[in-house]
């Protein structure tokens, strides 16, 4: 088994947090957010995208609007509402957590009680 | 020069090959299933149609109007398979590492094939060894219908139970859930086999462009499928034909019985079948109601004693009738070979008898002090007998 692999339930877990931070950013529609990811670890296809996004509408994270583009029919533009932005916050702070526990356990205890105290 | 297709999505009309009609349909077919039960179905499968209308546009121009099937296989593949995000499947998570490794599973892998049916031995609701209900689930029949069957077998020779026991050693368990599939399965029936054929028929049809070639093998496509006919009913006669001529032949060879047989022997069997017939009903009765039409047997006589007297009864009423068939079998010139069978036949009887008795003897109070109040009843029989015989008689 591949890091890969061993990594795809990881992957699809943060998927949507990486979207509610590419939303945050700017307004954007699926392309841009494809694009974005695209070249990262992230990368995913709109068969993945469109049932996600469509989730976190239903949620209340994210929302939309129709945009008229130069090219073709209008698009959906997303943005995050309120209560995304409180989500993407506490998932960032989760965030901070876990990555600090990563790197923190199997240190030297010296260093380690060092690191754990303040918080 | 191929068929062109012409669809609307999300309002706008796009022609698309035949063949990339149907791989679009399908992934569409696919996604729609897989986000059944959701909320937003529709408004996500309008989103990717509306996302495969962009990808199909900037393949087209002012000179191309066409999506060529390999276009639209393309646009597919980049699409990737629809995945409900609410519902945490396997294959979502295959899908995300797909992505990157290179092209995922393609969007038709949603469509497999039911499973070909296998025979299993099915343990849900199993009497002994799951035998008859495997084969019922393989034959699509009441698997009472298959246990009467068995039970038939058993009854008449024991080939039943060696049959059983045979299926029962070869056959496997359905353990897994594809195992169990497979065994109540959709049969491979002839609409199944014509099916196929048909789509071999006319997958093989659409590959050929020119139409000479495709004519030319339409045509010995056919001359096969006549030959294979032809074949077949000139197997099926001369099996019949043999079939008829060692009738025949056996029919000349063996002496004919006199005329009065011909009257006879219906009637013995028709006799014989159905002492049998009362037999097993009187056995049931007895089972069933602890009498046998009424008639109690004496208290203190079990139940397998009672069957016991039943079946020596029955064998007893049959004797007659199993001497006359014999004599008609060894007059027909079935001869020796009949009669060894039968003495073989008697003594396997005999063994089964002495071994229910000693069974009985060892393990039931009730048969085992029957069986000594008999030896006691042999003693007096025997010595009355005696002192009869010893006795002085009147007239010297």
């Amino acid at each position: 088994m591949s890091i890969n692999e061993k990594f795809t339930a990881i992957r699809k877990g943060l998927l949507e947090f990486l979207v509610l931070k590419i939303v945050a950013s700017n307004k954007v529609y699926v392309a841009d957010i494809l694009g974005q990811l695209s070249e990262t670890e992230f990368a995913t296809q709109e068969g993945t995208l469109y049932p996600l996004l469509s989730k976190m509408r239903r949620e209340e994270l994210v929302d939309y609007e129709w945009k008229e583009s130069e090219a073709g029919p209008p698009r959906k533009y997303y943005q995050l509402t309120a209560k995304g932005r409180e989500q993407l916050r506490e998932t960032s702070d989760y965030w901070q957590k876990i990555s600090g526990t990563v790197k923190r356990l199997g240190q030297d205890p010296g260093e380690q009680t060092e690191n754990s105290t303040p918080r | 020069m191929n068929k062109v297709i012409i669809i609307n999505l999300n309002g706008i009309a796009y022609q698309l090959e035949e063949n990339g009609y149907e791989a679009l349909r399908r992934y569409l077919d696919t996604a729609a299933r897989r986000l059944e039960g959701n909320p937003d179905k529709d408004e996500i499968i309008a989103d990717i149609e509306q996302s495969i209308a962009d990808k199909f546009r900037a393949v087209l121009g002012a000179n191309k109007t066409v999506v060529v099937s390999k276009e639209v296989e393309d646009v597919i593949e980049e699409m990737g398979p629809v995945q409900d995000a609410s519902s945490a499947s396997d294959e979502s998570a295959h899908s995300a590492a797909g992505a990157k490794d290179g092209p995922g599973p393609t969007a038709s892998a949603g469509e497999t094939p039911a499973p070909p049916k296998r025979l299993y031995r099915i343990r849900e609701g199993a009497q002994v060894g799951g035998v008859c209900n495997g084969l019922a689930a393989y034959f699509n029949v009441d698997v009472t219908l298959v246990r009467i069957i068995f039970a038939c077998m058993v009854l008449s020779g024991g080939v039943g139970i060696v049959l059983y026991l045979l299926m029962m050693m070869v056959i496997p368990w359905a353990n897994t859930s594809a195992e169990k599939a497979a065994a109540t399965g959709a049969p491979f029936t002839t609409e199944e086999f014509i099916r196929r054929a048909r789509e071999g028929y006319y997958g093989g049809l659409k590959t050929f462009k020119d139409g000479r070639a495709f004519r030319e093998w339409k045509w010995q496509f056919k001359q096969e499928m006549r030959q294979r006919k032809r074949d077949f009913q000139r197997e099926f006669h001369k099996n019949a034909e043999q079939w008829r001529q060692n009738w025949h032949q056996h029919w000349a060879q063996s002496p004919h019985p006199h005329p009065g047989w011909w009257f006879a022997f219906p009637f013995l069997t028709l006799l014989s079948v159905l002492l049998t017939l009362l037999c097993v009903a009187s056995i049931l009765s007895l089972v069933v109601t602890g009498a046998v039409f009424g008639f109690f047997f004496p208290a203190g006589v079990h139940l397998w004693l009672g069957i016991l007297i039943l079946l020596v009864i029955f064998s007893m009423l049959t004797w007659p009738l199993k001497v006359m068939r014999h004599a008609y079998y060894s007059h027909c010139g079935y001869g020796p070979v009949y009669v060894g069978l039968h003495m073989w036949n008697s003594f396997a009887w005999l063994a089964f008898l002495v071994l229910v008795l000693w069974f009985a003897d060892r393990h039931s109070l009730h048969a085992h002090e029957a069986i000594e109040h008999l030896r006691y009843a042999a003693h007096h029989v025997v010595d009355a007998l005696r002192d009869w015989w010893n006795k002085p008689s009147p007239m010297p």
